[in-house]
């Protein structure tokens, strides 16, 4: 009987740590992934970013050097867990081939779009891009036959009101607004569309190594490809000569690699419901960050069209009574 | 090439339909056991990702000698079919007693 108490127990330890690790995991990267926001924008404030012309010379520039870096600190990662052999043979099965399509559209459209939408609309572009949970939910309905619970609906009916209470004053001084909340809901159309795609089984993938290769594809392509295309090539060395925008953009590729690292751990541990809905926190921190250190203003509509967008992006992808139950 | 080890972890269970982390690692030490990720810790967490991937389940859980659990996991029809997908037949193949 002591023995049957005591495997009991232990079992319950283990699940407890379990779920402890998949939440904390999700809560820092929504944490992690406001940082790498702020500091994208930071590193943008330095010459020859500050200077640049062209809308999307300096967000592709930016996107393509920081998941670059962040995908080298990944290797780093996985060379110290012994893991490197495994992007080759994760990239050999047809999952593996997924995360590479996912990462096409997630990397070089969604990144790109994010920046260029904070580029244009600033701190307000970052809680519009959090309706990605909406745009997943929205595609599985479409190609994976998942049809939504009223609880869905309910919850993308609020991001959907978060959004417009965002948009209805637009702050002084910025002619390319709205160009810029635009550019953010391709963002989120586009994560939407990278989950439902790297999720085809993506489940039976080490998520270090699927996050690894996700970072290193995205980088490689928008730098050799979408930069030279958007005429930034110039730009993205004289970004790498410069010095400080190169280094804040390595600290930022590392936040985005931690980000990511804790985000897919999350969805793992937990359940994609669960990770998603700890993730698309980084909304409050991107804005908080933002008035904090780059001296964004914080206007009423943003303040409260942000608090709906979490809630709803929360409702869409899980009942927030999960988060306080207890474990059985 | 190898498989991926979470894809061989699955592939294992495919083929035996159930069996404890030991004997997981067991099976595939001849392939993996060399490489500095072959630990029970991330065999603990290949087994647990798939289970909270909803393609395999805890049959059932024992303390061993050194009053260490040992858990004993069960692939679901969930995890049959994904791997029937996604595994090549291979792989599947080896050693098969599915």
């Amino acid at each position: 009987m002591k023995s049957m108490n005591s495997k009991y127990i232990e079992m319950q330890q283990l699940n407890k740590k379990f779920r402890v690790t998949g939440i904390s995991s999700g809560a820092i990267s929504g944490l992690t992934y406001g940082i790498y926001t702020t500091l994208v924008l930071l590193a943008g404030l330095y010459e020859p970013l500050i200077s640049a012309v062209g809308l999307l010379a300096v967000p592709f520039v930016t996107s393509g050097l920081n998941d670059f870096l962040a995908g080298l600190w990944l290797l780093i990662y996985n060379g110290g867990k012994g893991r490197l052999k495994e992007i080759g043979r994760s990239l050999n099965t047809f999952p593996g081939k997924m995360v590479v399509a996912g990462a096409l559209v997630g990397g070089p459209v969604a990144n790109g779009a994010y920046l260029a939408g904070l580029a244009m609309a600033g701190a307000y572009a970052i809680p519009i891009s959090a309706t990605c949970s909406l745009f997943g939910a929205l595609f599985a309905w479409i190609f994976l036959k998942q049809k939504p619970t009223k609880r869905v609906v309910l919850g993308m009916i609020i991001v959907v009101v978060g959004a417009i209470t965002i948009n209805w004053v637009k702050p002084e001084g910025s002619p390319n607004f709205t160009m810029g909340i635009i550019c953010a809901f391709i963002a989120a159309v586009s994560w939407g569309l990278e989950g439902v795609i790297s999720s085809y089984g993506g489940s039976m993938l080490d998520t270090d190594v699927a996050v690894n290769i996700r970072e290193l594809v995205s980088g490689i392509v928008t730098m050799l490809i979408v930069v030279p295309l958007v005429a930034a090539f110039p730009l993205l060395v004289g970004t790498v000569k410069a010095g400080m925008p190169l280094l804040l953009l390595g600290l930022s590729g590392l936040s985005a690699a931690i980000s990511f690292l804790c985000w897919y751990k999350a969805n793992s541990m937990v359940g994609c419901a669960i990770g998603m809905s700890l993730n698309v926190t980084y909304a409050f921190w991107g804005v908080f960050f933002c008035v904090l250190f780059l001296g964004e203003l914080l206007t009423p509509t943003i303040v409260a069209g942000s608090v709906i967008i979490v809630l709803g992006a929360i409702i869409v992808t899980m009942n927030p009574l999960d988060l306080i139950k207890k474990e059985g | 090439m190898l498989l991926p080890v979470r894809t061989a972890v699955l592939n294992y269970l495919y083929q035996a339909g159930e069996a404890d982390i030991s004997e997981i690692m067991a099976a595939l030490r001849p392939m993996y056991g060399t490489e500095k990720q072959f630990s029970k810790k991330m065999f603990m967490e290949h087994v647990m990702s798939l289970e909270a991937n909803g393609l395999a389940e805890l049959k059932s859980y024992e303390l061993n000698q050194k009053n260490e659990l040992e858990l004993r996991y069960q692939i679901n029809a969930d995890g049959r079919v994904t791997a029937e997908k996604y595994i090549p037949a291979k792989f599947r193949q080896k050693g098969g007693k599915s």
